[in-house]
């Protein structure tokens, strides 16, 4: 069961320091990262009045995500943040897939993705929040309802950012312990593709849309 | 005693509990929620492929903390056994524990949010993307709780 928990990983030295970088994770999210580039580019060259295939699937995905973003953040900022909103889900939604191709793994697996994403929604959320209110504002409704409240509204929005990685990071790994070792036990036979179905396909696309929507709804709590 | 013989008892017992706990939040609440798909079908039989869609995705957010414990379970019976210190039979036993008591309330409770959301879209089939959305970031935001026992019961048995 080593093999669950072990990350492979390079290790730089550099002067009295030890960087250790994650390598599969790393090559995993630039791998993703430059397909969505590419892809994007070739899109965008090419639209038509009168849409192809793929265009027509990233029209309809785009217009649904667009209604709920706008929705939630409101016509003012809403627009300036969908396109964050947008590309994060996608990003997700292929991380948590990558793991159904054989000799991959997702890159959600590893702790260090989602808390990384999680952290950037917490700067952002917390960024806008004083952008737009001020930061007289908005460090006066860390003194709400009453003054000695402040640590316990503190906490909680640390706790947001521990719950949300934790949340993506939990569902995958536990899916993909489960996969393992379920595969192991009835000798890789009949069962694995629905398994793979179910915890990478499906659970996948929820929790990448979970963590998108919790993003945003986090950035409209603290706007309001 | 034998250290290692202690640490296998106490990893046996974890996993049981964990599972056997565990399972009671996730199965109360997910058979809520098809109660309330059922009922919510035979007041409108017409939205019956939305509802049944509704109480599935519901269903299976529910089932994410007995899913922790399963895994929980899973990585105590088929810990490594080879090198084990004496603190770790406390900690295997209470990894167990508290997933398993920490997977009742999330279970509990974002089944009824299922089960309350097809009830609302068999009233009112208009509000349906609104109300599986509603209920998806609501189930996640209850399912904290599960969340930090599971990261607790993880650093229970790896860090420890």
């Amino acid at each position: 069961m080593e093999d669950l928990t072990y990350v492979p990983h390079w290790v730089l030295n550099v002067g009295n320091y030890k960087i250790t970088l994650n390598s599969v994770t790393l090559l995993t999210t630039w791998g993703i990262m430059a397909v969505l580039v590419v892809f994007s580019l070739m899109l965008a060259k090419r639209i038509r009045t009168v849409p192809g295939g793929w265009q027509t699937i990233s029209e309809v995905l785009i217009d649904g995500f667009y209604g709920m973003v706008i929705d939630a953040l409101g016509p003012e900022i809403g627009p300036k943040y969908f396109p964050m909103i947008c590309i994060m889900f996608i990003f997700l939604v292929l991380c948590n897939w990558i793991g159904i191709l054989p000799y991959m793994s997702e890159p959600t697996k590893d702790i260090n993705t989602p808390l990384g994403l999680g952290i950037m929604g917490f700067f952002i959320a917390h960024g806008t929040a004083i952008k737009v209110k001020g930061i007289k504002q908005y460090v006066k409704e860390y003194f709400q309802p009453i003054f000695f409240m402040m640590p316990l509204n503190v906490v909680g929005e640390i706790a947001k950012v521990i719950s949300i990685s934790f949340r993506l990071f939990g569902n995958i790994m536990g899916g993909s312990i489960i996969i393992l070792v379920v595969s192991h036990l009835v000798y890789q036979l009949i069962l694995p593709p629905f398994l793979y179905g179910f915890f990478g396909l499906f659970v996948g696309t929820v929790q990448a849309f979970v963590f998108t929507m919790l993003t945003m709804v986090y950035i409209s709590v603290q706007i309001r | 005693m034998d250290i290692q013989l202690c640490a296998k008892v106490a990893a046996f017992l974890g996993a049981g509990m964990a599972m056997g706990f565990g399972a009671i939040g996730s199965g109360i609440g997910e058979g809520y929620a098809a109660r309330q798909a059922c009922e919510g079908m035979g007041r409108q039989p017409s939205v019956a492929d939305e509802l049944l869609r509704t109480m599935l995705v519901g269903q299976a957010v529910a089932e994410s903390t007995g899913i922790y414990s399963l895994v929980v379970a899973l990585l105590l019976l088929f810990y490594d056994f080879s090198n084990v210190r004496f603190i770790q039979i406390p900690a295997f036993f209470s990894a167990g524990l508290c997933m398993g008591l920490g997977a009742i309330g999330p279970g509990i409770g974002e089944g009824f949010t299922a089960g309350k959301a097809c009830e609302a879209i068999a009233r009112n089939p208009e509000t349906a993307p609104l109300v599986i959305r509603t209920m998806l970031v609501g189930q996640a935001v209850s399912e904290s709780t599960g969340i930090y026992s599971l990261v607790v019961a993880l650093l229970l048995i790896f860090v420890v």
